[in-house]
């Protein structure tokens, strides 16, 4: 085990070649753990923060051929349904029995069973990201760190990002600012850029989609383009139809943001179902099942209204 | 009639199904005839956990004049929680930080200030893990088992199946007749993820060309091959009905899907990709949609995709449904009596009798590939896609 002086963080991934956090390619580092529960969440994986299991039934080969995580659970979580001719031997999960113990991870073969988190100290995660070099110091990129919700590991965030400074890596953040204050203050010190999230403005509407209301985010936001004036910022929107894919949502974010230079932008992300797998392999149901991606018309609309406010050129090939 | 003073209390979880206040009413009455009070708990275990949110109280005092006119109603009078799990309860706490806590010890505590004896819980066969650690820690639980899909284990018939069966029927019959006027062939995607039932019986019960079950992977060739057939000799529609957990046999399924992993979804998180799941139904509807294609694709004949989905969990439940729920209630009382816990009520023709929870979990029932109703349903000349 490491000493308790170094910090660790709960890693869920660190993903290489990003382009859509921050500028140029970067090395994002996923957190684990979200104060937040967002309807529409494209990464399941990441919210709870201990360790928890997840199970891709397509990789599982059978209890005939295999069958080792049958006999390894102490919980009597996974068991076989065991029907039809052409029988159906792939494990299936109880996820009310599982304890997230891990002991059926090792002993999976073919990794259809696997733990998503483990600790791991700032070198062994720059160690990983330093691997990608030469890209981002060709292309302007660095790293970002991201969750979860990253703010939530302050100290683990905060050194890493120090460190990866001190070592001339460019830093970002990606955070839904949902955390104390004195949190978002230690790590802003050794951030570059912060991307940040306006879900939604009003805040029962953000308690109903997102699990809380919005008030600290949004004083924690103006703190923070007040406090590092020096710092980048950029505001970003899941745009999600039926919930924020209005004007009046958009209108409301560019009027919080733009009294404050230091926010560069705003960009739309448009909601896609990618993540919906994910929930059937964490054994959860996706709320948001039957909704679907923001229309292109929708998409340059809410745009052309954000280029207007930054005093741009509409970029309709931005989609 | 004389009152020891006993409380049982009685809830529900999951997805309504047709006949749950059949099972109350049973509950209530039969409570009632052993001098008991019934109490029904809000939305599955939130009329004790957040009794906050219940102006009007979190627990319901049954009377059995309460209960006159309810069995045939639809609905349920006691509200249902889609997850029902004390052990992962939301909550925001102190920090404004959304967490789930373990409030199985507070529930425990809660039901004894209360003073209820037993909990009867209607749940579906994915809660009974929940309920079987409840009883481990010492509540006296027994179950009633829902299920539109009749597939909790250990028991033959739970109750809400036959009203979803005859919903199930009563479409299938217009949609052949939109498909007559359209001269198309009718695909219809039902429930059933990994057990066919609802699937099978309902295509028997309109003889359809084809019923596709999770318990024997299809291959669409031959199941093309047969609506050919019928198409040559002059008939220009097809009903096939598709359970949304059948799959093609993996010899078809290699031919006919492509198998490429979407590189965005692999960027999300390496460990989480691969291709769609043979039984991960990402969202209801994918089944009709994709077999439609592929029909018309084989058949050359145009077809059209149906998704009767959660439709067939709603209405009144039929008479069947009315006397299991009523059963499944009393019988549970009964249990209760004779002081059983951690049990279930099983219906096993002609009897309604008792089973330890632990024969329910971790089971599902599924169709016997073997079992007379598929026998009937090949005599039928329905095809099963194998």
């Amino acid at each position: 085990m490491m000493s308790t002086s170094i910090p660790t963080g709960r890693v869920l991934n660190i993903q290489h070649f990003c382009t859509h956090d921050g500028p140029g390619i970067r090395t994002t580092v996923f957190l684990k753990g979200c104060p937040l529960r967002c309807k529409w969440c494209s990464n399941p994986e990441s919210i709870h923060p201990k360790p928890e299991l997840a199970y891709n039934p397509n990789k599982c080969i059978g209890e005939k051929q295999c069958g080792f995580c049958l006999k390894t659970c102490p919980e009597s979580a996974i068991f076989v349904v065991r029907s039809g001719d052409e029988a159906d031997d792939k494990v299936r999960i109880n996820w009310d029995l599982c304890t997230n113990c891990g002991k059926c991870v090792p002993v999976c073969p073919t990794e259809a069973l696997y733990l998503f988190g483990k600790e791991m100290t700032v070198e062994e995660v720059l160690a990983e990201v330093e691997q990608d070099g030469t890209f981002y110091r060709e292309s302007g990129g660095g790293i970002t760190v991201s969750g979860g919700e990253c703010l939530l590991q302050p100290d683990f965030t905060a050194a890493l990002l120090a460190e990866a400074h001190r070592r001339g890596i460019n830093t970002a953040i990606e955070t839904a600012g949902n955390v104390p204050w004195p949190f978002m203050e230690k790590v802003l010190q050794h951030v570059d850029l912060m991307l940040h999230d306006h879900k939604l403005t009003d805040p029962e509407r953000h308690k109903k989609w997102c699990g809380v209301t919005n008030e600290r985010i949004l004083a924690n936001f103006k703190k923070a383009y007040e406090t590092f004036p020096e710092k980048r910022f950029v505001a970003r929107t899941p745009l999600i139809p039926g919930v924020n894919d209005d004007e009046g949502h958009i209108r409301s974010v560019l009027a919080f943001i733009r009294p404050h230079p230091n926010v560069i932008d705003y960009e739309l992300l448009p909601y896609h179902r990618f993540g919906e797998s994910k929930y059937g392999f964490l054994g959860r149901v996706y709320e948001l099942e039957d909704f679907t991606s923001p229309s292109p018309e929708t998409l340059y609309h809410l745009r052309a209204i954000i280029d207007e406010a930054f005093g741009r050129q509409a970029t309709p090939d931005k989609a | 009639m004389t009152t020891d003073g006993k409380r049982v209390a009685v809830n529900l979880g999951g997805g309504y199904v047709a006949g749950l206040n059949a099972v109350i009413t049973g509950v209530v009455l039969a409570a009632n005839e052993l001098g008991w009070e019934t109490v029904g708990i809000r939305d599955g275990f939130d009329g004790l956990l957040f009794p906050e949110r219940y102006p009007e109280g979190g627990l319901l005092h049954f009377k059995p004049r309460m209960v006159d006119d309810l069995a045939h109603s639809s609905g349920s009078i006691l509200g249902t929680a889609a997850r029902n799990d004390p052990f992962h309860v939301r909550n925001v706490n102190a920090e404004n930080q959304v967490e789930e806590l373990d409030r199985s010890d507070e529930l425990l505590e809660k039901l004894r200030a209360e003073k209820i004896e037993a909990v009867i819980s209607v749940v579906e066969g994915r809660a009974l893990g929940i309920l079987l650690k409840l009883a481990r820690k010492g509540a006296k639980i027994v179950v009633v088992p829902k299920s539109v899909e009749n597939d909790v284990a250990a028991t033959m018939l739970s109750f809400g199946f036959n009203s979803a069966l005859s919903y199930a029927t009563e479409t299938l019959d217009r949609a052949r007749q939109a498909a007559q006027s359209a001269r198309k062939i009718g695909v219809v995607e039902v429930l059933g993820e990994h057990a066919g039932w609802l699937a099978l019986q309902s295509a028997m019960a309109v003889h359809a060309d084809a019923a596709l079950i999770p318990e024997i992977p299809y291959d669409l060739g031959k199941v093309a091959q047969k609506l050919k057939e019928k198409l040559k000799a002059g008939r220009d529609h097809g009903l096939v009905v598709v359970a949304e957990g059948a799959k093609p046999t993996s010899k078809s399924q290699e031919a006919s899907i492509p198998q490429a992993t979407d590189p965005i979804k692999a960027s999300l998180s390496p460990g989480a990709t691969g291709n769609h799941g043979a039984h991960v139904i990402l969202r209801s509807g994918q089944a009709a949609e994709a077999v439609a294609l592929e029909l018309q694709r084989l058949t050359n004949h145009e077809t059209y995709p149906l998704v009767l989905g959660q439709l067939v969990k709603g209405g009144a439940p039929t008479a069947v449904d009315r006397q299991l729920g009523l059963g499944y209630g009393a019988s549970a009382v009964r249990a209760v009596n004779e002081s059983m816990t951690g049990v279930m009520v099983s219906f096993q023709p002609p009897d309604l009798t008792f089973v330890p929870l632990d024969d329910a979990v971790n089971k599902i029932r599924t169709v016997p590939t073997g079992s007379v109703f598929v026998q009937v349903a090949r005599s039928l000349g329905i095809s099963l896609g194998d």
